[in-house]
């Protein structure tokens, strides 16, 4: 083998080594296209599921609109009121304005039941033995006035007195879960 | 086959030959070389060209999933907010639904009481489980049912249904009891007379 061969051989190698570099090249731009695809497969099924997440709020949206209204309309009444001091020193403060004779008052946090939004209730136990008219007008106006108040239990009998009306009384008013 | 050795470069040098030159086939060999360079040049430059185009396409998608991702989340978010605002509200219209005012009621049971009859005692308190459900119990002073047939229709004018009825008469006192159950219940569209806080 003299020197040409030599040189042969070297440009064969090179020749060789420019083959395999343009064949690397090849796969790694195939490795690179696959990866685009896959990247694409990815996008189309992440806007997929968006396009069902966007469609299912919406309906969500739509089916719960009455709903919704309801909840704002309702809401500031039942914040107006939300801890148990507050309704405390609110009913004490409308019994005491009203100026009945009440011979009882007394609160009690207690329990809702299946009900998660509001879990507990202040509950006022009063007793009133005063004539008919200013007990039912005033009962009356409290629930006008205390749309979220709900009279749990309410016993009328005779009073002392021939003109006189007892009233035992339980009101709950409701507290929103912070 | 003849290949000018003016034109191809035969590896020699302008010194004398001291080597045997190569065989014919050999002489190829640099032929195929600068052939090899332009075809590797070539697809080089295509193989590069598209492997930016496919390295951009990726990022492009990647960075459009990154942010359809994003915004599937805030989807995701709002539609939990919602279902927690449902669910917010459907327990306020639970509580709402329970705690229709019964002063009318009772307002309407006292006045229906006629001459010769008296309202002894009236009880009425809510189901814990269904507080849209009255218990009512009531004694009146009659010697007769007719005043409770008077009592019954107003407790109806007040849009309640009476549901297991009792009643005993005797000694000149009428004992009833039945379960109310309103015909209207409150609905998202019942606003509160006062005005919001």
């Amino acid at each position: 083998m003299n020197s040409k061969h030599i040189a042969c051989a070297i440009v064969a190698v090179v020749i060789a080594l420019l083959v395999q570099f343009t064949l690397w090249f090849q796969n790694s731009r195939s490795a690179m296209q696959r990866q685009a695809e896959t990247a694409q497969f990815a996008e189309t099924a992440a806007a997929d599921q968006l396009a069902r997440e966007r469609v299912q709020l919406a309906e969500l949206r739509r089916q719960s609109t009455d709903l919704i209204g309801f909840l704002k309309t309702w809401q500031p009444y039942f914040e107006s009121i939300d801890n148990a001091q507050s309704a405390e020193v609110n009913y004490t403060m409308r019994v005491k304005e009203a100026n009945l004779v009440n011979l009882a008052q007394r609160f009690e946090l207690g329990t809702v039941k299946n009900n998660p939004s509001i879990p507990t209730a202040m509950r006022t136990y009063l007793t009133f033995e005063d004539d008919y008219p200013r007990l039912m007008n005033w009962l009356g106006d409290l629930e006008v006035k205390m749309p979220t108040l709900r009279i749990s239990s309410v016993r009328l009998s005779k009073g002392t007195r021939p003109i006189d009306l007892r009233a035992e009384i339980i009101l709950e008013h409701p507290l929103l879960k912070k | 086959m003849q290949i000018a050795s003016k034109q191809i470069d035969d590896f020699k040098t302008e010194r004398k030959d001291i080597t045997p030159p190569l065989p014919v086939i050999l002489r190829l060999v640099p032929l195929l070389l600068y052939c090899s360079i332009i075809i590797a040049v070539v697809l080089g430059a295509i193989f590069f060209l598209q492997l930016q185009l496919a390295i951009k396409k990726r990022e492009g998608h990647r960075i459009e999933t990154e942010n359809i991702a994003i915004e599937t989340q805030k989807t995701q978010s709002e539609r939990a907010a919602l279902e927690a605002e449902i669910k917010k509200a459907t327990d306020i219209e639970a509580w709402v639904a329970g705690s229709r005012p019964i002063q009318p009621l009772l307002v309407e049971i006292a006045r229906s009481m006629g001459a010769r009859s008296s309202l002894i005692d009236l009880r009425i308190e809510r189901d814990p489980d269904a507080p849209a459900q009255l218990k009512l119990a009531m004694k009146i002073g009659t010697d007769t049912t007719k005043q409770l047939d008077t009592t019954l229709d107003r407790i109806t004018s007040q849009d309640y249904r009476t549901f297991s009825p009792q009643q005993n008469l005797g000694r000149g006192e009428l004992d009833y009891r039945a379960t109310l159950v309103s015909r209207q219940q409150r609905t998202p569209d019942v606003v509160p007379e006062t005005p919001a806080p």
